[in-house]
């Protein structure tokens, strides 16, 4: 009996109930410990403002008579405010319209970027470089300017990073302000007896206003006249049925009462004059946006995993950076140089480009998921879907086409399936029997549903229709079946009608008839099929009319309750020909007084409707579940419904039971049932209300397949505070303004971009352009896929770290002339290392990532231990051996053997000295053998590209070896050959010795680090193997990352 | 150890809850830090087990020793190659390049100074440089008992350069009050600085080959000096000849007259240098003989001949000398 119940009560009912509350939400689980992730309540305004907006409304505006309102307002319904008295409460009141969320300050973002992460290390590094070119300066004549210019490299770098980051975050917020409604609202008002049309902003208490169906309610008003007018308080409340407004009060709850209508509801028919009693912010709309804007998000999985790296990095580079430091101290070097060294290592441990490489390939994501219909406001989203491991789901338009279709049709006891998919490529019904001729006329008849105009190229279904939903469902379904419905209801001139009402609960229309051998008026009536049934007499079987015996209501209500069982809403179909003799064309029907027979009718058939699920989101479904994540239905429709959808899309699998099923099946009460034996659950609201939060944990923790049915936008809120304390990463689904708490709440709110409100976009992270299910699963999927390439791009940079750092220690223990400047450094943190680290991003998936389980957030961190120990314990040494290779290979060729050069630093260093002897006995002056350490800097970061070749192809798989893999990366395979050209071209541009240092080096230079280069990539492969061999071995839990 | 099961053996509610584990019971910083270091419940040592830690050692260990072996095999590979005699790369193919710089001694103590500061009348102030001189000398010095020490030297000059394999002398003992006996004459307060041009495996010299082709920015005196030297003896061409200036105005009256001995030049067959057994290197003694007290005195020395480039902020043919005589 779904339809019956749901047009009895509104969703609003559960609403006012979660509004309300019976206790307040304090923030505190049963046992008084304050709830997880959500702060306690520090500032207790706040709080208080928190608590104000979950109460009820309370106003009496719908209560008093219209004409104490009028004095309320110092209005008049005829003439309406004063202009004066409305500038007057324009200036006391301030405009109509939403206070957008607080933003931060522009230069905060900026200063946020500019100081954050690593670039608060640089800029130490940057003023130390400054401080010691300072003291030099003043001290020696002629003063060496290196750290003048490493300072300004670095205050460069990090403000060329910072404004890089703050670009894109600024660029990815501006899509979000494409979204916005720049179309202004209008108003019609009426001020000082003229009509005039003014913005919706202007809009003040007490205004007189008219309101026609395709308007949006410009204000809350309440409602002083109205013909036929009905409002869609979908995006409110999440009802989905028109709701009838009049000027009558019918209910104390402001949400229910007839005499309100809301802003930013649709008027969807008929018009209304009404007298605006909220705007702005005080409206009903406004405190759920503020209630929304009040959650404070946690920071994303993303930015944890990053601010874990990035804490990790700088405990090491301050570590080091400071045992040197004293090392460098005691060892009984001057404190300048103990300085400098200070730069250095701090310079060579931070991967100054990494933090622009992960918001690049973040960017890059987002962008692949935005022409894959997932729009991401926020860059960090992008990765939070892929470690999802809940989705709380809305029905309506997400799961479902969001448009009610016929479903099935019972003529001549048979229930006929009818085509549901979105493109008509199902089954198809015998349309010649006179059973389905009949049941089709009055369906055509019977209706007051039209298309709108303008649309001729539009496919039948997707054609907008004027008027209710279960109508247009019919209407779209003879258009189908009989071609065009418009002449044919031309042809049977309709010539009195009853609407439906809830009284009734039927609708009845009499036609003239386009057969000219039986010119007798036909009465066609849908309705309800139970009242339908009690006023017909007969029943049109097979083409022949027989007597509705016992039998056949007994067929009737199998049918019935099978249709209902399925979650659609049914409606019984009859007619009647009205004999000629008494009833001839030109009859004055009576409506107000039915002059006319409505009973003894005959009955026809059934037809069921359902808004049918989107044909791509079982799989999706599917997807998610081999993904291990959890798919949780959270609706505001009736259980059967819920469940019916839930079954067809598979969020309740085949064969799993709920607890209410295995009672009906074992034919015992539901609560000698154990609920643990039952993997399915479907929990209707007014349950949830009972539940305290650990039942609810019990329930979210048992039940794999949950569906939340007839629930509340409050209640939603506790599903995913529920979830989360589990320690779920949550994602949610919504569209309507009654979500948007939920949606800022979830770790991922995602609004849809088609049916969703302003309001709910505001507070999503991502927004589904189609608004559909599945392309949230392809956003998991690329998520989980950046995740994993973040880390090998990570584990990439990091490699090179050990080859940056270790030449600064060898420099102050051994006494040897610096094997690599930091100029260098940063030629490869930001040059070298950047597009192949980049091009990580492009890599293909390892293997089916939906078929693994989400990351734990707890322990598979994006750096962890293991990545570390692969990155700097084992690649990164081979890679500096091979720079030290590369280094000693040219001290001894040009002379200085690699004995020669420890305890060499300090005469290597002195300009005072212009004879050292190598080797060979040969003296070298300051210049040549700076140019003799510079070429070696150049040769040792040349060697770090080759070798980072290797470690590049290495880090393109974590598990599979580089041969299953493949090469097919192109930009990667670019970023092989933009390195090696642009470390050729600083090494071989002339004028590279004065700018960077860079000297050019003789090929055979080039050679020394290829051993090391292939030993990496053999060590790996041959690692990789084993992982293969022995999954879940010790290598596996040291290695692999 | 637990054996950790496969996913794909789990039921899904185990598969489910992996994921929804109780969250650790909240530690301060300082307990987690303790249970960090030593857990007793799990017995683990920094987050490890010992026998965990000796697993990863041992791999470290044998990682290393790997690591170790391939440089190693690099490196002798490499030093196969290598000639011991000769470098590998020379002259202009090699960094060194082939434009000589100058050098002095004695070298101040301190690496990164290049002062020669002394108290004129006290001894002990001078003796450091005294002594500094005489290790340099060392080598020079003959001596006659020691079998087989110098037996290669030969006296040469400009009619008789050195045969293959043997290197010239530089006699040192009769440079006039630049010797040791003399204390190089620092304590008059008139010190002796030597000068030596940087060796350069295979380096030659390119003279000016006439008195008339000299530079023009060679000081005047030089060039006189050439002229008169070279009026009766043409071999004299055949020198990198060497001049003294003050740096500044100021350092040029300060420095007084100069001497040097024994000539003002490296003589031509001393090169080129090609690593021989017991090779001297050419020396000019530079003696100040009237330099002013109580005074820094910057003083330039530069080698000349048609090869050596000059660069005085680059070091290029040219050594920087301070004196400071108090």
């Amino acid at each position: 009996m779904a339809s019956k119940e749901s047009l009895d009560h509104g969703r609003t009912d559960s609403y006012r109930v979660a509004t309300i509350g019976p206790i307040k939400d304090d923030n505190r689980t049963a046992d008084g410990q304050y709830k997880t992730r959500r702060k306690p309540p520090a500032k207790k305004r706040k709080t208080g403002d928190l608590d104000d907006l979950k109460q009820e409304l309370d106003i009496d505006y719908h209560k008093v008579s219209p004409e104490e309102l009028y004095q309320r307002f110092q209005t008049h319904p005829e003439n309406g405010l004063s202009h004066a008295k409305a500038k007057e409460n324009l200036e006391r009141d301030g405009p109509n319209a939403l206070t957008p969320p607080k933003q931060t300050p522009e230069w905060v973002k900026f200063c946020k970027n500019l100081f954050g992460g690593f670039a608060l290390l640089l800029w130490i590094g940057a003023i130390l470089c400054f401080i010691a070119y300072g003291i030099q300066a003043s001290t020696v004549e002629e003063p060496a300017d290196d750290n003048l210019y490493l300072g300004i490299v670095l205050a460069a770098v990090v403000i060329v990073t910072g404004i890089f980051s703050y670009y894109q975050e600024s660029k990815s917020s501006k899509i979000m302000e494409s979204f916005k409604n720049m179309v202004p609202q209008f108003a019609t008002v009426i001020r000082e007896g003229e009509k005039l049309t003014l913005r919706a902003e202007d809009l003040v208490l007490g205004d007189i206003v008219e309101v026609k169906f395709g308007d949006r309610i410009p204000a809350d008003i309440r409602i002083i006249e109205a013909r036929g007018f009905k409002v869609d308080n979908s995006s409110l409340t999440g009802e989905s049925e028109p709701q009838s407004r009049g000027a009558e009060f019918t209910n104390e709850n402001p949400l229910e009462t007839k005499n309100l209508a809301f802003f930013s509801t649709n008027a969807v028919e008929g018009t209304a004059k009404g007298i605006v009693i909220c705007c702005g912010d005080n409206t009903v709309m406004g405190r759920i946006a503020g209630l929304a804007s009040g959650l404070d998000t946690g920071e994303t999985p993303i930015a944890k995993e990053i601010h874990h790296f990035i804490h990790l990095i700088t405990g090491v580079a301050v570590f080091l950076g400071v045992t040197f430091f004293v090392i460098a101290f005691i060892l009984g070097y001057h404190w300048l140089d103990a300085v400098i060294f200070l730069i250095g290592i701090i310079v060579a441990n931070v991967p100054e480009g990494l933090l622009a490489t992960v918001t690049v390939c973040l960017t890059l994501t987002a962008k692949r998921m935005a022409s894959k219909n997932c729009l991401v406001k926020n860059l960090e989203a992008v990765e939070t879907l892929g470690s999802t491991s809940t989705i709380c789901s809305d029905k309506t338009g997400t799961l479902t086409q969001n448009r009610m279709t016929v479903a099935h049709m019972w003529f001549d006891n048979q229930i006929i399936e009818a085509d549901t998919t979105e493109d008509q490529s199902g089954v198809q019904y015998d349309r010649t029997s006179p059973g389905f001729k009949a049941l089709a006329k009055i369906a055509t008849l019977c209706n007051r549903a039209e298309f709108k105009g303008g649309q001729d190229g539009v496919p039948i279904l997707k054609k907008e229709v004027a008027g209710d939903a279960s109508e247009a469902a019919l209407l779209k379904c003879m258009e189908l079946a009989l071609g065009d419905v418009m002449s044919i209801r031309k042809r049977n001139k309709k010539v009195c009608e009853i609407p439906f009402n809830s009284t009734n609960k039927y609708q009845v229309s009499i036609h003239e008839s386009d057969d000219a051998s039986d010119p007798r008026h036909q009465l066609v009536m849908k309705g309800a099929p139970e009242r339908i049934l009690e006023r017909c007499s007969t029943i049109f079987i097979g083409g022949k009319e027989k007597v509705l015996d016992e039998e056949m209501k007994e067929a009737f209500n199998n049918a019935y309750l099978e249709l209902g069982g399925l979650g659609e809403r049914v409606l019984g179909f009859c007619d009647l020909q009205l004999p000629s003799d008494k009833y001839p064309i030109g009859y004055k029907f009576n409506t107000d007084d039915p002059n006319f027979p409505l009973d003894n009718l005959r009955f026809v058939g059934l037809m069921s409707m359902i808004d049918p699920p989107r044909a791509a989101v079982p799989d999706a479904v599917a997807k998610c579940r081999s993904a291990g994540i959890k798919v949780i239905m959270v609706t505001g429709d009736h259980p059967i419904t819920a469940k019916a959808i839930a079954k067809s899309v598979g969020i309740i699998s085949e064969g799993n039971e709920t607890v209410e099923d295995i009672a009906a099946r074992l034919n015992i009460p539901v609560s000698e049932v154990n609920p643990r034996e039952a993997k399915a659950a479907v929990v209707h609201g007014t349950e949830l209300r009972e539940l305290n939060s650990d039942q609810l944990d019990e329930i979210l923790k048992y039940h794999t397949e949950i569906v939340f049915a007839r629930t509340s936008p409050q209640q939603k809120l506790i599903i995913v505070e529920g979830c989360q304390r589990l320690g779920a990463i949550v994602a949610v689904t919504g569209d309507g303004v009654n979500d948007s708490p939920a949606l800022k709440k979830a770790d991922i709110g995602v609004a849809m971009g088609i049916a969703g409100s302003d309001v709910s976009k505001q507070a999503a992270d991502m927004i589904l352009l189609d608004d559909n299910f599945a392309s949230i699963v392809t956003g998991v999927e690329e998520g989980r896929l950046i995740f994993d390439n973040l880390k090998k791009s990570i584990a990439y940079t990091l490699t090179s770290n050990i080859p940056e750092i270790s030449p600064f220690l060898a420099f102050i223990l051994c006494d040897i002339p610096l094997p690599l400047g930091t100029v260098t450094i940063l030629c490869i943190d930001l040059g070298t290392d950047m597009v192949p680290a980049i091009s990580l991003a492009y890599e293909a998936p390892e293997s089916d990532i939906m078929k693994r389980q989400p990351r734990d957030p707890y322990r598979d961190n994006l750096v962890n231990r293991r990545l570390i120990s692969m990155a700097y314990g084992q690649i990164g040494m081979i890679q500096a051996a091979a720079g030290f290779f590369v280094y000693f290979v040219i001290m001894a060729e040009n002379g200085f053997l690699p004995l020669k050069l420890f305890g060499i630093r300090k005469q290597w260093d002195s300009k005072a000295i212009n004879d050292l002897t190598d080797s060979y006995g040969q003296e070298w002056t300051y210049r040549d053998r700076k140019a003799l350490e510079f070429t070696c800097h150049t040769a040792f970061f040349v060697s770090i590209v080759v070798v980072q070749w290797a470690d590049l192809i290495i880090c393109k798989t974590r598990r599979n070896s580089i041969v299953h893999q493949g090469m097919r990366n192109w930009a990667l395979n670019f970023g092989l050959i933009f390195e090696t050209a642009l470390a050729a071209f600083l090494s071989y541009t002339p004028g590279m010795d004065k700018g960077l240092r860079m000297y050019p080096l003789k090929f055979v230079w080039w050679l020394p680090a290829i051993p090391f280069m292939l030993s990496i990539f053999i060590y790996d492969e041959i690692r990789r193997f084993y992982l293969r061999r022995n999954p879940g071995g010790w290598l596996e839990q040291e290695t692999y990352y | 150890m637990t054996v950790k099961k496969r996913v794909s053996d789990l039921t899904s509610l185990e598969r489910f809850n992996m994921y929804y584990k109780e969250q650790e019971p909240n530690l301060s910083t300082n307990e987690r830090m303790r249970r960090f270091i030593w857990n007793p419940k799990t017995r683990q040592f920094c987050g490890r087990t010992g026998s965990s830690w000796s697993k990863i050692a041992l791999f470290y260990f044998i990682f290393y020793a790997a690591l170790a072996i391939l440089v190693a095999i690099c490196m002798w590979t490499f030093l196969q190659l290598l000639d011991p005699r000769q470098p590998m790369w020379q002259l202009d193919k090699s960094i060194i390049g082939t434009n000589p710089g100058l050098g002095f001694r004695p070298l101040p103590p301190e690496v990164m100074s290049s002062v020669i500061w002394y108290k004129g009348n006290d001894p002990s102030s001078h003796q450091f440089w005294v002594k500094e001189l005489s290790k340099f000398l060392k080598a020079y010095k003959r001596d006659d008992k020691k079998a087989g020490a110098g037996q290669n030297i030969h006296n040469c000059d400009f009619q008789h350069p050195p045969p293959a394999g043997k290197v010239c002398d530089v006699d040192i003992s009769t440079w006039g009050p630049c010797v040791e006996g003399n204390h190089f004459a620092y304590h008059k307060s008139t010190p002796c600085v030597f000068l030596k041009l940087n060796k350069i495996y295979g380096w030659k010299p390119h003279f000016y080959n006439s008195s008339d082709s000299l530079p023009p920015a060679m000081p005047e005196d030089l060039k006189n000096h050439i002229r008169n030297l070279t009026a009766h003896d043409k071999n004299y061409l055949n020198m990198v000849w060497v001049s003294c200036e003050g740096e500044n105005p100021a350092d040029r009256e300060n420095i007084g007259p100069i001497q040097y001995l024994p000539n003002r030049g490296f003589p031509g067959y001393y090169f080129p240098y090609t690593n021989q057994e017991g090779y001297l290197s050419p020396l000019v003694a530079v003696h100040l003989q009237r330099p002013k007290t109580g005074m820094l005195i910057n003083i330039e020395c530069r080698a000349w001949a048609h090869n050596i480039m000059y660069d005085r902020h680059e070091g290029m043919g040219t050594v920087h000398i301070e004196i400071m005589i108090e």
